[in-house]
């Protein structure tokens, strides 16, 4: 049973872990950030060299280490200094207005501030921080938070970006964006 | 968390480098204990296996 506080996994949940396990490779060092109930980087083992997961919701990062998750408690990957060669993120995506706010550590998980993206904006411009040269983010993002602004955000930190995989629910389209680093840009 | 974990964290504020300090551990596993970010004068704590590293100005639950 997991606490009320945390995300139950969902399909979100599962179109990531998919798209991870296509992408993983044996030598990877993974960060999973925004964990959750941890359900994804409890798929990953023995897939990778290592997974660390982090959320900033005490209940979340408890529930994964109860999985076998090395979990860090922090926002974002601020406490972390990787490198990493994975970085794996299904990230609060929903447009939130500040009168729908539940105000609890759930909002966490899905608020995602009025455009939907501001959780999504702090992730990008941070993550070449920890990233290694040759590494890979994978994101999930909703038809309803504007994939070709994320895939902009990413551009503009000199990422390219492209659709690995997606699913088509009721009221929404949910994407796996990759990025990776543009080497033909870096050091222009 | 493992030991060996000290050597992908830093400070959540300025990003220099953490020392921990253990106060119960089990094999490589750090139970209890802190880590302390020398430029801030901050701790950050580690319980029950989790080191926490918000900002110690965040709110608590």
């Amino acid at each position: 049973m997991l606490p009320d506080q945390v995300y139950s996994p969902a399909e979100d949940s599962e179109l990531l872990l998919r798209a991870a396990l296509a992408e993983v490779r044996p030598a990877d060092r993974v960060l999973e950030v925004g964990i959750g109930s941890g359900y994804v980087a409890a798929g990953l083992p023995g897939r990778a060299a290592s997974v660390v997961a982090t959320d900033i919701n005490p209940h979340a990062v408890a529930c994964a280490r109860a999985r076998g998750v090395e979990a860090v408690r922090t926002d974002l990957f601020a406490g972390l200094c990787g490198p990493f060669d994975l970085i794996l993120f299904n990230p609060p995506y929903l447009p939130t207005l500040p009168e729908e706010r539940l105000d609890d550590w759930l909002e966490y998980a899905l608020d995602g501030g009025p455009t939907g993206r501001a959780t999504i904006e702090r992730f990008v411009a941070d993550i070449g921080r920890v990233l290694s040269p040759f590494g890979r983010v994978l994101l999930l993002v909703s038809s309803l938070t504007g994939p070709d602004e994320v895939r902009e955000l990413f551009a503009r930190q000199g990422f390219v970006s492209f659709v690995v995989d997606e699913e088509a629910l009721e009221d929404e389209t949910l994407y796996v964006l990759r990025a990776m680093w543009d080497l033909c840009r870096m050091g222009a | 968390m493992r030991r060996n974990l000290m050597e992908i964290l830093c400070c959540p504020v300025c990003k220099g480098e953490l020392s921990l300090t253990v106060t119960e551990e089990s094999g490589e596993e750090v139970l209890e204990g802190t880590l302390r970010c020398a430029a801030c004068s901050v701790d950050y704590p580690i319980s029950e296996g989790i080191p926490n590293l918000l900002p110690q100005t965040a709110c608590e639950d």
